[in-house]
C-alpha cells in the first residue's frame, strides 16, 4: 500500500521547508557579514598601506617626471629635496633615512628602484641600467664639477683612451650623460644631470 | 632664477650640455621640446614675430654660462617648430623664421573678438588701424605682425566674416566687417 502524504505530513514538510529556508538565509547572512568584514578590514588595510607607503609612491612619481632630464639616476639629496617640495602641506617631515627606507621597500617590489653610492653622493637609480664599475668611476670623478673630459678619465683613471671613450659613450646612450662642445677650450665635455640639482645647475667654472 | 628682464629662464637655460645638440636621440628629443616651449613662450611674452637664425637674439646665447647656440642648434629648433606649424620659414636659405606664438586660425579668433568687443560688426577699418588703433592697445592684437594679420584676414574673408578692399595708398588696405 501507498502511503500517501496526509495533512500532517505536509505540514511537516512545510515546516521543515520554513526551517532550511530560514538556515539558508542565515547561512547567506553570515557570508555577507563575513565578506563585509573582510572588506573593510581590506579597504583599511590598503588604506595603512597606502599611508605608508606614501613616500614610495611620491618617490616614484619624481623618479619618472625627472627620468627625462637624468636618465633615471637622481641624487638621493636632490630627491629629498624635491620630495620636500611636493609634500609642502604635508605635517611629517621627511628625511634622508625616511626616504632610503622608502627605496628599500620599494626595491622589494623589484621595480628596479636602487641606491648606489658613486664616491660621496648616494644615487637613486630608477630604470634596470646597469651601472659597471667603470660607469661608476666616472660619476665619482664627474661630482667635482659636474662633469668630465676624456683627457681627465684617462689621467686621473689611468684608463686608455679606448676604456675612457667606451665607458663615457655607453653613459651618453643611457642618457646618463650629455655632451658639451662649447667650451673656448675646445674640450668636449660629458655632463652629469644626476650628480648636478636639477633645480639649479650651477655655471662652468 | 636668471631673468632676461622680465622674463623668467628656466633653469635648463644655465646647464651647459643644452647648448650642444645631443647625439642621443632620446635626450635630443628632450632638448627640442625644451628649447621650443622657451622660444614660444619668450616671442609671446615679448611679442616677437621674426627671428633672424643669424641674428644677436638674447635666447641663443647665455653669457654668464658662457655658451652659444650653434648654427645647427638653432636651424634645429626652428626646424622642429616649423614641422610642428608653430613656424614658418621665411626664406630658402632658413635664416628667417616667423614664430606663430598663436596660430593663425588663434589670431583669426582673436580678430574676430576684437570687433565683437568693440562693437565693430558692421565697421570699416583699415589694417593699420585694426594692429595699432586706440582699440587694440592692451590687446594681443597690438602691434601684430602684418604678414600674421593679413593672412588671419584672409581665412576670415574666406569665411566671409569680412571683405579686404585696398585703400588710396598700398598702405591703406582697409576691411569691411561683416560678423
Amino acid at each position: 500500500m501507498r502511503r500517501r502524504p496526509g495533512i500532517g505530513g505536509l505540514q511537516t514538510a512545510a515546516a521543515a521547508r520554513d526551517q532550511y529556508r530560514l538556515l539558508g538565509e542565515n547561512v547567506a547572512k553570515l557570508r555577507t557579514d563575513l565578506m563585509k568584514e573582510q572588506l573593510a578590514t581590506f579597504r583599511s588595510q590598503l588604506e595603512e598601506f597606502a599611508r605608508k607607503h606614501k613616500t614610495g609612491v611620491q618617490i616614484v612619481e619624481i623618479c619618472l617626471s625627472t627620468r627625462p632630464l637624468n636618465g633615471g639616476l637622481i641624487d638621493l639629496q636632490e630627491l629629498c629635496k624635491l620630495l620636500r617640495q611636493k609634500r609642502k602641506h604635508d605635517r611629517e617631515a621627511v628625511s634622508e633615512d625616511d626616504c632610503l627606507r622608502a627605496i628599500s621597500k620599494l626595491k622589494t617590489l623589484g621595480s628596479g628602484f636602487e641606491v648606489i653610492s658613486a664616491g660621496k653622493k648616494k644615487l637613486v637609480r630608477s630604470v634596470p641600467t646597469e651601472l659597471k664599475k667603470d660607469h661608476n668611476e666616472i660619476l665619482e670623478l664627474a661630482q667635482a664639477q659636474g662633469y668630465v673630459t676624456v683627457d681627465e678619465v684617462e689621467r686621473r683613471l689611468s684608463w686608455t683612451h679606448g676604456r675612457a671613450i667606451d665607458a663615457l659613450d655607453t653613459l651618453l646612450d643611457e642618457g646618463l650623460a650629455m655632451i658639451d662642445d662649447g667650451h673656448s677650450d675646445g674640450k668636449r665635455r660629458y655632463w652629469f644631470p644626476c650628480v648636478s640639482s636639477i633645480s639649479s645647475f650651477g655655471a662652468d667654472s | 632664477m636668471q631673468k632676461l628682464g622680465d622674463f623668467k629662464l628656466p633653469h635648463f637655460f644655465n646647464y651647459p650640455p643644452y647648448f650642444t645638440l645631443q647625439p642621443v636621440r632620446e635626450t635630443r628629443e628632450k632638448q627640442v621640446q625644451l628649447w621650443k616651449d622657451l622660444i614660444l613662450d619668450y616671442c609671446r611674452t615679448q611679442k616677437l614675430f621674426i627671428i633672424g637664425l643669424e641674428e644677436e637674439f638674447p635666447l641663443f646665447s647665455n653669457p654668464v654660462i658662457e655658451r652659444t647656440l650653434s648654427h645647427e642648434a638653432r636651424e634645429a629648433f626652428f626646424s622642429a617648430l616649423v614641422s610642428e606649424g608653430r613656424a614658418e620659414w621665411l626664406d630658402k636659405g632658413h635664416r628667417k623664421c616667423l614664430i606663430l606664438w598663436h596660430r593663425i586660425q588663434d589670431w583669426a579668433g582673436i580678430i574676430l573678438n576684437f570687433v565683437k568687443d568693440n562693437g565693430f560688426e558692421d565697421s570699416v577699418m583699415t589694417v593699420e588701424e585694426i594692429r595699432s588703433g586706440i582699440e587694440s592697445r592692451g590687446t594681443e592684437l597690438h602691434g601684430i605682425d602684418r604678414t600674421i594679420l593679413m593672412r588671419a584676414l584672409k581665412i576670415l574673408e574666406q569665411k566671409g566674416k569680412l571683405a579686404i578692399f585696398k585703400g588710396t595708398s598700398a598702405d591703406d588696405e582697409g576691411v569691411k566687417f561683416s560678423v
